[in-house]
């Protein structure tokens, strides 16, 4: 039951996180589009609304701080990468569902940490092959198989 | 050298507390800017001097404003009045005032930063631009809505430059009420040739003066 649970909850989560990044990419989409109609618009009557004879310190803020969010986010998946790379058992056991172990461990795979090609294609011999694509595919987003 | 000049009449009064007067050149005319202004989008602009004589009207009675780092405009933070602006040659100088009680911190700094240190910059408006496809914008129309002082070395133009008069003191006569609201908001325009003509006034002017003053004296 609170397996069950856990991994409704899971799945949820997991969709709001798709839903939230498309949203972002479409707001983004948005203001590129009204960036672009006012540029084509201004463009086409070569009038500009406002011009400053400073220098674009704000633009230029802007650009680090871009950079900088950057190259934090660079070091964090960095990060991450090496941290899956040294203990895969532990991120395999994070983002596995429980039904799937489950499944695994009857199978005879208990332990995720190096999963042979040969026994996981043994185990997967019983389902369908709709199934044994959305079980690798979760072993894969696992990152115990590559 | 052609000279092209508009002013503002304001009352004068000596050594008025809250008025420091200034001169500057606010840009350059006919020549590219050293370095893209804010908003031309990645492009250095040409100021055209036809655009900036025709703009002329609209930088009288605008504002100065500063950035507390010196480095842009903040139009919430109007620190001055311009009342002269000319083009001599290629330069667009303006002069007018500070308000120096109001802001001492812009006197402070003005007095105490290196000589050539603090430059200026206009805010346009409404501004039309002859191909937007050139590499450089070249400016034909134009509505200046302020100037700011700032560093040198953040204005487009790095020709440009601010500096405070030495002193307060401007001229002299001490006037009536009615003198000044009869002469406040006229606008003074010529044409001259190899001469700097803000600082300047000319005879007439003061004849002009002086017989108003003669006449507001019985009243």
């Amino acid at each position: 039951m609170e397996s069950q649970t856990g991994e409704s909850m899971a799945a949820l989560s997991e969709g709001m996180e798709r839903m939230e990044a498309r949203l972002e990419a479409a707001a983004a989409l948005f203001e590129r589009a009204a960036a672009l109609i006012e540029q084509q618009e201004s463009e086409r009557t070569g009038e500009v609304r406002k011009i400053v004879a400073a220098i674009d310190s704000g633009r230029e803020a802007e650009l680090e701080k871009k950079l900088e969010a950057a190259e934090r986010q660079i070091a964090e998946l960095r990060a991450q990468i090496e941290a899956k790379s040294e203990t895969p058992a532990q991120s395999a056991r994070r983002t596995v569902p429980a039904a799937t172990a489950q499944f695994l461990a009857k199978q005879g795979i208990s332990t995720l940490e190096a999963v042979e090609a040969g026994a996981l294609d043994a185990a997967l011999n019983g389902l369908s092959l709709e199934q044994r694509i959305a079980v690798k595919a979760q072993l894969l987003r696992a990152g115990v198989v590559s | 050298m052609r000279l092209e000049a508009m002013a503002v009449n304001l009352p004068e009064v000596a050594a008025h507390p809250n008025r420091a007067p200034f001169t500057g050149v606010l840009t350059l005319v006919d020549e590219p800017s050293t370095r893209p202004p804010s908003g031309a989008r990645g492009h250095r602009v040409i100021f055209t001097r036809k655009a900036a004589l025709a703009a002329l009207p609209s930088l009288l009675g605008m504002a100065v404003d500063y950035a507390p780092s010196w480095d842009g405009h903040d139009a919430r933070r109007k620190c001055g009045i311009i009342t002269a602006a000319d083009v001599g040659g290629s330069r667009l100088h303006v002069a007018g005032y500070l308000f120096a009680k109001d802001f001492p911190e812009v006197e402070r700094q003005m007095r105490q930063c290196p000589p050539g240190a603090m430059g200026m910059s206009w805010e346009l408006a409404d501004a039309h631009v002859e191909d937007m496809r050139a590499e450089i914008w070249t400016l034909t129309r134009a509505t200046f809505t302020g100037a700011a002082i700032l560093l040198r070395e953040k204005a487009a133009y790095r020709n440009t430059s601010f500096e405070l008069a030495a002193s307060r003191c401007r001229s002299i006569l001490p006037r009536t009420a009615a003198q000044d609201g009869a002469d406040a908001g006229a606008t003074r325009r010529f044409r001259e040739a190899g001469s700097t003509a803000l600082r300047g006034r000319t005879t007439r002017k003061e004849e002009t003066w002086n017989h108003r003053q003669a006449k507001a004296w019985p009243r």
